[in-house]
């Protein structure tokens, strides 16, 4: 520690003494320059959370279209020993979307149960299955009792909002095990 | 005078000087000067990182279609509330009836994925002839089969007689509970109360459980059972990892979804009394089932139905334990 009290003289040869990397490092321009590029680093660090939950979201998305959009298609046949046979169309499955049973075919391709159950997963899927058993039963009961084909379209269209939840439920329940 | 500014002068230039060089050590390693062309410096997330933020993503996917399956559910409260008086039955087969030609018996029309029906083996296109020995003649066989199933309890096995390309074939059908039974009960209903959403909670939703081959109950010493992958994290159900889930209050879960229906049926508050096989050993674990926490399960227990939900939970008890 220098002595602060010393004669001017002894100061400036302290000065002199100094050594070289003690003077100011960069300008202001430099500064801004470093400073905008932590900003940058800490935003990637930040962003790349955001980014790999989009990409497995997109990923899954796309490929749940691509299932339903080129069924019947390579790869992807319908499962063995699961005909689906159906009756003539009626009026009410007009309104139908067209990859319907597509969607149906793929969900009897799985297996019953992935190999490690999670359970809250597994507990969403059990709960759409029981509601999709529920309104085909009332299809059954509605059209013996004569309902109007616009109420059975009703039925029909929920029924189909359902299957295509639960194809999205099991296909994140099929990705999340095929990652573990 | 000027002596003694000349050495306040220094002095001041001598601690500036030294606090410049101290904090130039200190600083972290400098980039290159901007007279080197530098290369845009790019930090590579380390594989723990990445592994990480994958678990996370995976998370966020499984929670997220947690709850599309929760809201499209109850999107469709609404249709099913105006369908339900013709539900003669508690329970579900899930199978879509049609009359078969010639009004002998009921053509399936559709089976329902995962459904009971499925389960036992249906198809579209068999024909049901007779249910429990009872035949099914006419233009209605769907509300026949109904009627029939009017006194059958949940998680009871009925019998079919079905033609399948002209052969016949007996299917026994284990049929489950309607769902949102509760809501049909004219009490609850006026009290506006929907029903209470099983696995609310977080640490329960995020068990892992696996059904025994026989290797896996040979190492654990059991052939019967479903094994704990993962425990709840917060020690909820007293359960462990690597602990084998012999019964639910009595009842001997056949597979890991089997396991979940039962616990499902649950609602926070209630006993329950688990039986484990845990180092070769075997244990009863008496807990009440925890309570959910989620935010809008606290507002809808504590600020929309304040006393009602006690009343629910005993209404409701008995129902789902019976269905699961």
């Amino acid at each position: 520690m220098p002595d602060l009290n010393s004669s001017p003289q002894d100061l400036s040869t302290l000065l002199r003494a100094l050594p070289a990397d003690a003077a100011a490092p960069y300008g202001y321009q430099e500064f801004e320059r470093r400073a905008q590029q932590r900003d940058r680093r800490a935003r990637g660090l930040a962003g790349g959370e955001r980014l790999a939950t989009a990409c497995v979201v997109a990923v899954g998305l796309l490929a749940v279209l691509v299932r339903l959009g080129a069924m019947g298609g390579v790869g992807h046949p319908p499962a063995p020993g699961v005909p689906v046979v159906r009756s003539a169309p009626g009026p009410e499955d007009e309104t139908l979307p067209p990859h319907a049973g597509v969607a149906e075919r793929w969900l009897a391709s799985l297996p019953e149960e992935p190999a490690i159950v999670h359970v809250g997963t597994r507990a969403a899927v059990l709960g759409l299955e029981d509601r999709i058993a529920q309104i085909d039963d009332l299809l059954s009961t509605a059209r013996d009792s004569g309902d109007a084909p616009a109420r059975l379209a009703t039925l029909r269209q929920e029924r189909a909002r359902l299957v295509g939840t639960l194809v999205q439920v099991r296909y994140a329940e099929v990705l999340a095990e095929g990652s573990l | 005078m000027n002596r003694t500014r000349l050495m306040s002068a220094a002095g001041a230039c001598t601690l500036a000087a030294l606090l410049l060089r101290t904090a130039c050590a200190a600083a972290p390693p400098e980039p290159p000067a901007p007279s080197v062309p530098a290369v845009p410096a790019m930090q590579v997330p380390s594989q723990a990182e990445i592994d990480a933020q994958l678990r996370m993503a995976q998370k966020q996917l499984e929670e997220a279609a947690h709850e599309v399956a929760r809201l499209s559910t109850q999107f469709s409260g609404s249709v099913m509330q105006e369908f339900m008086p013709l539900l003669a039955a508690h329970v579900v087969m899930g199978v879509e009836l049609e009359p078969a030609p010639g009004n002998v018996g009921a053509r399936v029309r559709e089976v329902s994925p995962g459904g009971p029906a499925a389960e036992a083996g249906m198809r579209a296109g068999d024909v049901v002839l007779a249910l429990n020995g009872t035949e099914l003649k006419g233009a209605a066989p769907a509300r026949q089969v109904s009627s029939l199933l009017r006194d059958v309890k949940p998680d009871t096995a009925v019998t079919l007689r079905v033609q399948r390309d002209g052969k016949p074939l007996a299917v026994t059908v284990t049929v489950r509970g309607a769902p949102d039974l509760l809501a049909r009960l004219p009490r609850v209903r006026e009290l506006g109360v929907e029903p209470p959403e099983p696995f609310s909670r977080r640490p329960l939703r995020d068990m892992e459980l696996a059904s025994l081959t026989p290797g896996l109950g040979s190492y654990f010493g059991t052939d019967k059972g479903v094994l704990v992958l993962r425990a709840p994290a917060d020690g909820a159900l007293k359960l462990e990892d690597g602990d084998v889930i012999l019964a639910i209050d009595g009842r001997a879960p056949e597979s890991g979804s089997h396991a979940a229906r039962i616990l499902g049926s649950y609602v926070g508050g209630e006993k329950i009394t688990l039986r484990v096989m845990r180092q070769h050993k075997t244990l009863e674990l008496e807990m009440t089932m925890p309570d959910a926490t989620r935010a809008h399960d606290v507002h809808r227990r504590e600020v929309m139905m304040p006393r009602a939900d006690a009343h629910v939970t005993q209404l409701r008890a008995p129902y789902l334990r019976a269905a699961a």
